[in-house]
């Protein structure tokens, strides 16, 4: 493991099978690889002195697979919640300390998750975060189906990054089997990739708005983003785009007129987009609470192994987009962050600078028809396929096993899974009034990460 | 701030909403029971200025404690069971409950037996069914206005949305804020 590491080699996640086995995916460029093992007594060395990035990974397998990992002190729950605060809560005593409690129901629209603030007076200390309120279990549900039966796994375990835990999903299935994706079918995953991200970044843009109470800049937003996910439906049939994608090949059609149409339409939005986006510049009230708050330092994001804008606005290079073959970003360059200081306000224009590439790239890949793809035969089949995904919060990787044609584990390691730890890194020794707003300039899911 | 408002203004116009007619108040209270986040995306839009639901004398409340209507989404994961709970358990009466999207009306649910403990309806009484994956925002708002306007024969649920509603207040008479 060090060895990998020490020859440039990232870690990607890591995954426990129910036979007791752990795997822990490398990846370099377009490359992956896994390393396998099958511990006896389910014991094994840990990894998290060598790579922060594997905690939660390790976390899961031992409440989940029942792996035990030495050196890993303390071993905290992560998907189980125990009653005793001790077993997943960090330890914080001193004069004055005290503890607030959060959720899981929480006052907006937002999804189910517990925050347990340890502060001082109105200064977070630290934060403990217990997520998996919504854990569904769908990664075992969908061992023993066919992959095209899984598929539906993979693309529920969130609504908003639907389209690329798919897109990975099918990608890990098409790396198992053999097959590679025709021009085409990745021409038509790489619009419905981009429109996803589209509305995505539209939405946490107003998300935070919202988190700084600039109910225009978050009404603005909202609409566009309402817009943007209206052109998905008109399009393709449905606001999420839900049941697009297919393992091995892509049923979607979009002929000349309109392509043309949500071209169109696209470029309308993106003038709009642009103009509010310019207007928030002179919100005084707004950008006067973005800047220096909920700071995520560029060393600290690559030792969480923090992915997408949240990474690059940490000054951290890096978007799964520059590696990968499987899609249509031929002669990509990510987007450099305009300040990369790793604040609230770099997390913002960082997704305001991502959009224009994304509307850049929409308008170049609507320029012709779409049509029905398909992939062919290119590899003999394995056991074991890998598929990865810039989606809009980052590097989603999808690995899946194969045995006789059925899925035997099937494990979604999400951007949202990736950055969580990292919000409450950049939470510590901010105000507590300011935590929804830097959680909302991450703007993670809990859905993808709870699976 | 110029540019928003005016886009604001535009959209005001262009969707031509009509107002609601009927002078009430209810609020709803959102709890999540382990969706997969979609039919929170809808519901977070049906607020803004292109579907407006404040104009039915409909909002979003931020507690159990100031909410008519309980609005569920998700198929009901055992770790949110008794959340769900808590918070039905807070709202004063009388009180609606909403089941919103197919996960929470336990139609094509995906996960492990053994994770979820739902639908909605085994754990708490459904006034108010609205089906999709996801709801879009019109539906939700559609919907709920088409639950609260029932006429007054067709049973419990509306007697409790018209009480709650034609007097806008409620019998408990206080709020507590938390
Ligand atoms: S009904 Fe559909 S959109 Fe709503 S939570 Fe369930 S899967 Fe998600």
């Amino acid at each position: 493991m060090a060895d990998a590491l020490d020859g440039g080699e990232r870690f990607a996640g890591a995954w426990a099978t129910s036979t007791g086995g752990w795997r822990i995916a490398l990846t370099r460029g377009s490359d992956a690889r896994v390393l396998a093992c099958q511990p006896a007594d389910r014991r094994l060395d840990t990894v998290v002195d060598m790579v922060g990035a594997a905690v939660w990974d390790e976390r899961e397998a031992h409440d989940l697979y029942g792996l035990e990992f030495t050196g890993h002190e303390p071993m905290r729950a992560l998907i189980k919640h125990p009653a005793q605060p001790e077993a997943w809560l960090t330890p914080v005593t001193g004069p004055g300390v005290h503890q607030v409690a959060v959720g899981p129901i929480h006052a907006g629209v937002i999804e189910s998750g517990h925050f347990r603030f340890h502060c001082v007076g109105d200064r977070i200390l630290a934060l403990d975060t217990r997520l998996f309120y919504k854990h569904r279990g769908l990664e075992r549900a969908a061992e023993g189906l066919g992959p095209d039966q899984a598929l539906a796994y993979a693309a529920r375990a969130c609504a908003a990054c639907a389209v690329a835990n798919s897109v990975a999903y099918a990608h890990a299935v098409e790396d198992a089997l053999g097959l590679e994706p025709s021009m085409q079918l990745r021409r038509q995953r790489t619009v419905l990739v981009e429109l996803e991200r589209a509305y995505n970044h539209l939405n946490d843009i107003g998300a935070v708005c919202a988190g700084v109470g600039y109910a225009a800049g978050s009404m603005a937003f909202s609409a566009l983003k309402d817009r943007a996910q209206e052109l998905c439906s008109q399009a393709f049939g449905h606001r999420f785009m839900f049941g697009t994608v297919a393992v091995g090949s892509g049923a979607l059609t979009l002929d000349a007129g309109a392509a043309d149409a949500l071209r169109q339409r696209l470029r309308e939005l993106r003038a709009d987009a642009g103009a509010a986006w310019r207007d928030l510049q002179f919100a005084a009230s707004l950008q006067a609470r973005l800047e220096g708050v909920g700071v995520l330092e560029h060393d600290r994001a690559i030792q969480f192994g923090v992915v997408g804008p949240a990474a690059r606005a940490s000054g951290v290079l890096g978007d799964v987009r520059t590696a990968s073959p499987r899609l249509a970003y031929e002669g990509f360059t990510p987007a450099i962050a305009p300040r990369g200081s790793g604040d609230v306000a770099s997390r913002l224009q960082m997704r305001a600078v991502e959009l224009e590439t994304t509307w850049e790239m929409l308008d170049e890949l609507l320029a012709a028809p779409l049509v029905a793809a398909y992939t062919s035969q290119r590899e003999r089949a394995s056991s074991l396929g890998i598929g990865r995904v810039e989606s809009s919060r980052g590097e989603t990787v999808c690995m899946v096993e194969l045995d006789a044609g059925l899925i035997t584990r099937l494990h979604l390691r999400t951007a949202s899974y990736a950055n969580w730890p990292a919000v409450a890194a950049a939470s510590a020794g901010n105000l507590l009034p300011d935590f929804p707003l830097i959680n909302k300039s991450f703007e993670l899911c809990y859905a993808c990460a709870d699976r | 701030m110029f540019v928003l408002l005016s886009q604001l203004r535009s959209l005001r116009r262009s969707t031509a909403l009509t107002r609601g007619s009927t002078p009430r108040w209810l609020g709803i209270r959102h709890v999540d029971a382990g969706s997969c986040n979609g039919c929170e995306h809808e519901l977070g839009l049906v607020t803004n200025p292109l579907h407006d639901l404040q104009r039915y004398g409909l909002d979003i409340v931020a507690s159990p404690r100031h909410a008519d209507v309980l609005l569920i989404t998700g198929p009901v994961t055992t770790r949110m069971v008794e959340p769900l709970r808590i918070a039905y358990a807070a709202m004063p009466t009388p009180r609606l409950v909403a089941a919103l999207g197919d996960c929470a009306l336990g139609c094509n649910v995906l996960g492990h037996p053994d994770e979820l403990a739902g639908p909605v309806e085994r754990i708490l009484p459904v006034d108010i069914r609205i089906p999709g994956c996801p709801p879009t925002p019109q539906q939700i708002a559609s919907q709920l206005l088409a639950a609260l306007e029932r006429p007054a024969d067709s049973g419990q649920p509306l007697a409790a949305a018209t009480a709650v509603a034609a007097s806008g207040v409620r019998t408990d008479g206080e709020r507590i804020r938390d």
